[in-house]
């Protein structure tokens, strides 16, 4: 029987508050074998990075760790001396923190930053080190010329192997990886993906990966615990969680995974029995193009966000907009609401011929018309004012409702977004609501105008993965019953042939292929399209490894 | 049925001043405060004139004189006292309209930026580089000396480094998603910066005032230090100012200062601590560290490695 190289008893973690100490992580037991891919699966704040960063004994204050044992390699860390616990660092286990992007220092090139690393842990300098660098950025196939570039001058997916070569520099046996792929597109993430897996085959290190992305662990994982506030609710192999686990958590979170290929699952997100469109577009988009300019009077720099994008759609229609970061797809969505300005190019609402981008000033009655879901929750809602404060004020503005009528107005609004009962909801502040619950607020506060359309930018990827499709079940609902219009705009191929009728995908800020959902994610014509319905499809990891 | 007015009335003054209170630090700040707010306020006519001639000049402090007298036999303590008035209220006068004006300029230039925050922040830049001590010295000078010239002077040296920091903040809050739905929804930008964007600027806001105030107040008294006041009123400056004029060092006369120093020195400590109980407010992650900081042995904190507490051993 192999030995565990990590074994965690019963593990404790206490955050001190000025009332009761927060319990993040309660109970946690677990072992993890050597040579072993393990997976931590939880939602935002379930207490995952806590127990790895409790591992490491790296959590800031106000965490304590009351109670426990986390023995690794045979050596009890939480009675170790501060010593003892600084040497263990890097050497038997490392870590590759959440978001690469900011775990590189900025102002040290990468062969100061590997350098560094080898100097303090294994006193390697000078010539011995620029070897071992460059030896390190070959397993992550990077260039060597690369060693004298800064973070800055990288590309997001390059910055993440960076980040996995440094964490790999004195080659630890064991390596702890926090979200690594989360600031990614899915292309790339499956990239690194493939590319870490590749590397364990050769090199034979232990893998603890921690992820919110079920999905994503799916593939490459032996061994999954799914953690739920602060607490594992299932520990088991991954073939048995794939086939819908014991607890009922588990079995919701396996349920909540829209897939892009094989046939299209039945109960998912409800959709009408026919279309009936229209002749008349409500909204035509044509040859629109944006172009930021930075600001200073000697600075040329020029940036495409949109290139001539033309598109229509129609009353009760749901289009998606998919392409990945640096797509444009924000800016378009900014665009149609009029946020920004477009360098050229005309929206036209409404079938009426009206141009509505001439002028600066943009007119009230638009602002009924065409709202925003927007993608984070947190920051969309001002902190300071209540529900109804957020609800009230467009009804007030647009002088829709008055003092009588707006309460039971809004209540039942809440309500029909599932947020019951509508009164309890309206007296609350945003922090003392859920993300769900937030977006919920975010999307009332879109419907209550009873828009002609509604433009939804990212409105689930914020969420955790569990109530994802409860959300966009909002749009599909309100579709039906009320005829709404709505731009959806994601990265998630999955998700938008879920919800949408019809699908875009937009690339450098131009459209590179427009077809109705299931004709797209059967039959994509163009390179980028395939790539994006593999990526999002099971089995992509054997596809890459092929 | 819940009332509409009760929603809209639970905002986040209450939570402030709920906070404040309840924080030690702003709690004593605002006691000191206050002490000296109501003493310049209701005592002066209960005690003598601070500008008569009562009694042998420059004794020492007596049952008599609490503070003694000074160079022109005038008593301390009444001078100590009503200088509060003149001081303090210039001083807040001065941190208030520092703040708006701040907020005025500084706000219209972050939240509209382009040719405007151009124009602006150009006005801004010109009053930063220009240098506030000798204008203040100079303007003080040349200018007749009153209360007005004072307080105007005070806010034209000071007002150029909030505006700055207000115009970086808006800019960061112009960019929200709460500021673009609020901007969909048909609000108009005055209603969007005062009702949306100002209150969460309201720590920013009121650390800038207590800044502002600091700053004033010891400004204020090194000008009049310096003779640059009017020097016909009574303001803690002026008391300062007659004191080094009757030689109040050479003659050993302490009294004649202390009582006068001691109180700004007190003003500044209130209102440091209360900076502080901002901070701690609008930020409660402060207030967590002191308790984690508290509960821990002192050799159980080595920096970087979370502690594990006895219940394990």
């Amino acid at each position: 029987m192999n030995k565990p190289v990590i074994n965690i008893k019963n593990l404790n973690v206490d955050y001190i508050t000025d009332k009761n100490p927060i319990k993040a992580v309660r109970d946690v037991t677990f072992e993890i074998f050597s040579g072993e891919i393990f997976g931590l699966v939880g939602e935002s704040g379930s207490g995952k990075s806590t127990v790895v960063q409790a591992m490491m004994r790296i959590l800031p204050p106000p965490a304590i760790i009351s109670k426990g044992e986390v023995i690794i390699n045979n050596e009890d860390i939480l009675a170790s001396s501060s010593l003892d616990v600084v040497g263990m660092r890097w050497k038997k286990i490392s870590i590759v923190m959440q978001s690469a992007l900011n775990a590189l220092n900025p102002v040290l090139s990468i062969r100061e930053q590997i350098h560094d690393v080898l100097k303090t842990h294994k006193n390697l300098i000078g010539l011995d080190a620029d070897e071992r660098a460059k030896e390190l950025l070959s397993l992550v196939e990077i260039d060597h010329d690369r060693l004298d570039s800064f973070p800055h001058q990288l590309s997001g997916g390059m910055k993440q192997r960076i980040v996995i070569a440094i964490a790999l520099a004195i080659m630890p046996p064991i390596i702890i990886m926090d979200e690594p792929t989360t600031a990614l597109d899915v292309i790339v993430e499956r990239e690194i993906i493939a590319k870490i897996i590749d590397l364990r085959k050769k090199l034979g290190f232990t893998i603890l990966f921690i992820t919110h992305d079920l999905n994503l662990l799916l593939e490459f994982a032996d061994r999954l615990a799914i953690m739920k506030n602060g607490e594992i609710v299932e520990l088991d192999k991954v073939e048995n969680i794939h086939a819908g686990g014991k607890h009922p958590y588990t079995k919701k979170l396996i349920g909540s995974i829209p897939s892009a290929s094989g046939k299209r699952q039945k109960g998912l997100l409800s959709k009408p029995k026919s279309l009936n469109l229209s002749k008349n577009p409500i909204l035509e988009v044509q040859n629109l193009k944006k172009v930021f300019q930075s600001p200073g009077f000697f600075n040329k720099n020029k940036l495409i966000a949109v290139n001539d994008v033309s598109f229509k759609i129609h009353k009760g229609e749901i289009v998606g907009l998919v392409g990945e970061s640096g797509s444009g797809k924000s800016t378009v969505a900014k665009l149609v609401t009029r946020l920004i300005r477009p360098s050229e190019g005309s929206i036209y609402l409404n079938g009426e011929n009206k141009k509505v981008t001439e002028s600066r000033n943009v007119p009230l009655q638009y602002r009924k018309d065409v709202q925003m879901v927007f993608q984070d929750p947190f920051g969309s809602l001002n902190s300071i004012h209540t529900v109804y404060h957020h609800l009230s004020r467009p009804l007030y503005r647009h002088r829709l409702k008055d003092e009588v009528t707006m309460l039971p107005y809004i209540i039942d609004l809440l309500e029909k977004v599932g947020l019951s009962p509508g009164e309890k909801f309206a007296e609350k502040f945003p922090h003392e609501m859920s993300g769900g619950e937030r977006q919920r607020v975010a999307i009332a506060r879109a419907l209550s105008l009873e828009p002609k359309i509604v433009v939804a930018d990212e409105p689930t990827s914020m969420l955790d993965v569990s109530i994802r499709m409860e959300v966009l079940e909002i749009f599909a609902k309100m579709r039906i019953e009320n005829n709404l219009t709505v731009l959806f705009i994601t990265h998630d191929l999955a998700s938008a042939r879920y919800l949408a009728d019809r699908i875009i995908v937009l690339k450098n800020g131009k459209i590179i292929e427009e077809n109705n959902s299931e004709n797209l994610i059967q039959n994509p014509k163009e390179d980028y399209t395939k790539q994006l319905v593999n990526a999002a499809s099971p089995g992509w990891l054997n596809q890459i490894t092929k | 049925m819940i009332n509409n007015k009760n929603i809209y009335k639970k905002s986040i003054l209450t939570r402030w001043v709920s906070g404040i209170i309840v924080n030690q630090k702003a709690f004593i700040g605002s006691c000191i405060i206050l002490f000296f707010g109501v003493l310049a306020i209701f005592v002066p006519p209960f005690i003598q004139s601070p500008t008569d001639f009562l009694s042998t000049p420059l004794s020492p402090p007596s049952s008599d004189y609490f503070f003694g007298t000074n160079g022109q036999g005038q008593d301390v303590f009444a001078q100590t006292i009503c200088g509060a008035r003149q001081t303090l209220f210039i001083g807040f006068s001065a941190g208030i309209l520092v703040v708006i004006i701040g907020a005025l300029i500084g706000g219209t230039a972050g939240y509209y930026g382009g040719r405007i925050d151009d124009v602006l922040s150009l006005l801004i830049n010109i009053f930063l580089v220009m240098p506030g001590l000798p204008l203040m010295v100079i303007l003080a000078s040349w200018l007749p000396p009153s209360p007005a010239t004072l307080l105007g002077v005070l806010v034209l040296t000071g007002w150029a480094w909030n505006a700055r920091v207000i115009r970086s903040q808006m800019m960061t809050f112009r960019n929200r998603d709460f500021v673009s739905a609020a901007v969909i929804s048909g609000e108009s930008n005055i209603r969007i910066i005062v009702i949306e964007i100002m209150p969460r600027m309201l720590s920013l806001l009121a650390s800038s005032f207590i800044g502002a105030s600091i700053y004033a107040i010891g400004a204020q008294v090194g000008l009049e230090f310096l003779g640059l006041g009017d020097v016909s009123t009574v303001t803690w400056g002026t008391n300062l100012y007659w004191a080094s004029n009757d030689l109040a060092l050479l003659t050993e006369s302490w009294w004649t200062f202390v009582p006068t120093g001691f109180c700004i020195a007190m003003i500044s400590f209130a209102l440091t601590l209360i900076n502080f109980g901002i901070d701690e407010v609008s930020n409660p992650r402060l207030i967590s560290e002191r308790l984690w900081r508290n509960k821990i042995p002192k050799n159980k904190i080595t920096h970087g490695i979370t502690p594990v507490s006895n219940s394990n051993e």
